[in-house]
């Protein structure tokens, strides 16, 4: 995980600058190819757009999508969470099988406001024939927030998205008595507390 | 057949936060020590300021022989049972010590006479139905010089209310007289936690910071508090937090008497014929050993105690060690979860600091209120603090303003997440006849040992005063400021990490397990430490007052050696 994680987040500039010397059989097994996806094309698609209604992109700013949320949850379910990859696929299947159901179509071909009423029917617990629909939700939800909001590390909150929209100002390791005060905007750091010795220094 | 080891004076069962300490004036005194502990010495410098590892995953606090033994919980005795939470059974060498808040409380003298007090002002018709509450065997003086000797052998930073009498408005007025103030003074407030003291001032309450076995200045060659927001769940990656890993244990082993056996899952005490302990049988990379030991020393935290007992048959213990009349297990009790949460109008940024980073009020504790007429005994402390984390503030209460998802909760959230704060509140909890520990009827760890069930309930006099509490909390909030505030409905505990009982301490054998020096009543070389031998739990985290009586019963034990190990 950790090595993995050096290979993508090198910048792209040193990666090409580094392939020089490397031979490209060497770097391909590490880059974040698609193919190594615990999700089809088709789950891709469903989580993507049940993701882009759940928190969209707007005036305001990027949503689950452009924070990464998606490729979060990937690579936690391909680890971390890999017990959970099954029912959480199943998920995505049933999704898709209620809006065929109820739509005629594709989860992710619906226009947003149908999108919509079907997550407001998970939530609620009113997808008749949706099982376990809340419980689904509720872990889609979770996933989806644990992707946007915590250390880029995991694989998202992509360039500090998640962080920049809450104003979370990033973790450090010490913390003056100004950058705990109220109404006073705190710099943000925006580091990965899991690069070289975990964050902190020896 | 076990591997029989070279016999040692005493036998300590878990180094974390009450064994972690014994083990120190037992060394001291010569005595031959060894620390079973089940998990492992761990590298501050994988201690991750990461919300994801630590709080979410749970990966510091999950390790493999806790997480096999996770009690089981059922609402009353009928209830269906299911399985508790992970959090509380660290294993490793400091426990939970190592990743807890280290607010480190004295209790308070009402705490220890609660019952006795209790009729005196209000009669014999206030006491909880039901309730198994007694005094203590020992009252608060007793306790004291142990307190004192916790404070400053382990290092407490805090600002005290009361030396030998004289009040000193700027601690705790309501704290019981101390010989000496704190060794470090209180951890610095931060925007929110400052502000929040002085409106606690301004409604004419005593605000105080609350004591914390953290450092706020450089103390025995280790620094002061970083603040850097992951010390809930998380361990210090600086060592300011004064877990038993980098302070008591330390310098036991200075003294070349404590010797540590890692990963020693110890799986039974062993009792002879007479009815005396002999010693530990415990598992260590598949093999089993056998430490003989003139005493053994149980401390493994408030569930595992109960059920290392209850396990350990023997000839004269047919239902358990120490168990002939019957009482491991019972008067157990837990705080209750009684959390209230609220929303300024502008950022409050508690996202850095500690729990123990606060301001606290005891106006609403214990017994310094008149309980006439309300129903209920106890109170509940009231804490602001800081310390939040990102995904954990994105999961906010969204008040009813905005739905749980979508672009109406984006724009809220995108606000509101550094405006958000929960207060912790702890309330005086009590024993009582249908609440108890035992071994589940069929959940059984990976060695085929049943594991310890909760028998939990919600009862009347803890919710009211819980309720009460909240009331209190919601008060000094939006006497701060908060446009919203919500209170967290009072549910039972279930598998806590302020767990108290299951061998309580008394002078009586039908009421208690071990005696007002925390002996058992039946093997007299049987001691156990912890918070399971506490009778009441006070408006505060149990920590320091297992610690101090964990000294304790190591002083008298090394004062009564000769009675007790022979």
């Amino acid at each position: 995980m950790q090595h993995d994680h050096k290979v993508r987040t090198l910048s792209r500039r040193s990666l090409i600058a580094g392939a020089a010397l490397v031979p490209v059989a060497a770097l391909a097994p590490a880059a974040p190819a698609a193919t190594q996806s615990v999700f089809s094309a088709a789950d891709h698609k469903t989580l993507e757009a049940f993701a882009a209604r759940l928190v969209p992109n707007d005036e305001l700013g990027p949503g689950a999508v452009e924070c990464g949320a998606l490729n979060y949850i990937d690579q936690a379910l391909a680890g971390a969470l890999a017990d959970e990859k099954t029912s959480f696929l199943q998920g995505l299947a049933a999704l898709d099988a209620y809006s065929r159901k109820t739509n005629n179509a594709a989860f992710a071909e619906l226009p947003d406001e149908k999108k919509d009423a079907i997550l407001t029917a998970m939530d609620t617990g009113a997808a008749e024939g949706f099982e376990n629909a809340r419980a689904v939700f509720a872990r889609f939800r979770r996933l989806i927030l644990e992707g946007m909001f915590s250390d880029p590390y995991y694989g998202g909150n992509t360039e500090f998205r998640g962080w920049d929209m809450i104003r979370y100002p990033g973790p450090r390791v010490a913390v003056g008595a100004e950058e705990q005060q109220m109404r006073t905007p705190i710099k943000p750091y925006r580091r990965s507390a899991l690069g070289a010795n975990n964050g902190h220094q020896s | 057949m076990a591997i029989n080891l070279k016999p040692v004076d005493v036998a300590v069962i878990g180094l974390g936060a009450a064994g972690g300490v014994a083990v120190l004036p037992l060394a001291r005194a010569g005595l031959k020590v060894a620390g079973l502990e089940a998990g492992t010495w761990m590298d501050p410098h994988s201690f991750k300021p990461d919300e994801l590892h630590n709080n979410v995953r749970g990966l510091l606090t999950s390790v493999p022989k806790a997480n096999q033994e996770v009690p089981t919980v059922r609402n009353g005795p009928s209830g269906p049972t299911r399985r508790g939470n992970i959090h509380p059974m660290m294993n490793a060498v400091g426990g939970t010590s190592i990743h807890y808040w280290a607010q480190s409380w004295r209790l308070k003298a009402w705490d220890f006479k609660t019952r006795s007090e209790v009729i005196k002002r209000y009669g014999q018709g206030a006491i909880p139905k039901g309730t198994t509450l007694e005094d203590w065997p020992l009252d608060y003086d007793e306790l004291e010089p142990f307190y004192d000797t916790i404070e400053h052998e382990v290092g407490v930073s805090g600002k005290a209310g009361n030396v030998q009498g004289k009040i000193d408005p700027a601690g705790n007025i309501f704290e019981a007289p101390r010989q000496r103030e704190y060794p470090m003074p209180p951890l610095r407030g931060s925007g929110f936690t400052d502000h929040m003291h002085e409106v606690a001032k301004q409604l004419g309450w005593h605000p105080y910071r609350p004591p914390a076995a953290i450092n706020s200045q450089e103390y025995q060659g280790r620094p002061g508090c970083a603040f850097h927001g992951y010390c809930n769940r998380g361990g210090c990656h600086i060592s300011a937090k004064n877990s038993t890993a980098v302070t008591t244990i330390p310098a036991a082993l200075k003294t070349k008497n404590l010797t540590i056996f890692e990963r020693a899952h110890v799986t039974r005490i062993v009792s002879g014929a007479d009815g005396r302990v002999t010693g530990v049988t415990y598992i260590k990379e598949g093999r089993e050993y056998f430490q003989p030991a003139k005493v053994v020393l149980l401390a493994s935290y408030t569930y595992e105690n109960s059920r290392l007992l209850l396990l350990s048959t023997g000839k004269p213990y047919p239902k358990g060690l120490s168990n002939n009349h019957g009482q491991v297990g019972r008067h157990y009790f837990a705080h209750y979860q009684s959390g209230v949460s609220a929303l300024f109008p502008y950022d409050i940024n508690v996202w850095y600091g500690t729990p123990a980073q606060a301001s606290a009020v005891d106006d609403w504790a214990d017994d310094v209120y008149d309980h006439s007429g309300l129903g209920f005994i106890g109170g509940t402390t009231l804490q602001p603090h800081t310390e939040m984390h990102p995904i954990e503030a994105a999961s906010m209460n969204t008040y009813g303003l905005a739905p749980a998802w979508g672009a109406k909760w984006k724009s809220f959230v995108r606000v509101n997440a550094a405006r958000g704060v929960s207060a912790y509140l702890q309330t005086s909890t009590f024993p009582y006849e249908d609440i108890y520990l035992d071994l589940d009827s069929d959940v059984k760890d990976p060695l085929g040992d049943r594991v310890c069930r909760v028998t939990s309930l919600v009862k009347d006099n803890e919710r009211h005063a819980c309720e009460y509490g909240q009331k209190k909390m919601e008060e000094w909030f939006r006497a701060a400021g908060a446009v919203e505030v919500s209170r967290a409905p009072i549910g039972a505990p279930g598998v806590s990490t302020h767990a108290y009982g299951g061998t309580r301490m008394g002078d009586n054998p039908d009421t208690s397990v071990v005696d007002r020096w925390g002996f058992s009543h039946e093997a007299p070389n049987l001691g156990v430490l912890g918070a399971s031998v506490m009778g009441t739990s006070g408006a505060r985290n149990p920590t320091q007052t297992s610690q101090a009586l964990a000294w304790r019963t190591a002083d008298h034990l090394v004062k009564s050696w000769k009675t007790i190990a022979s």
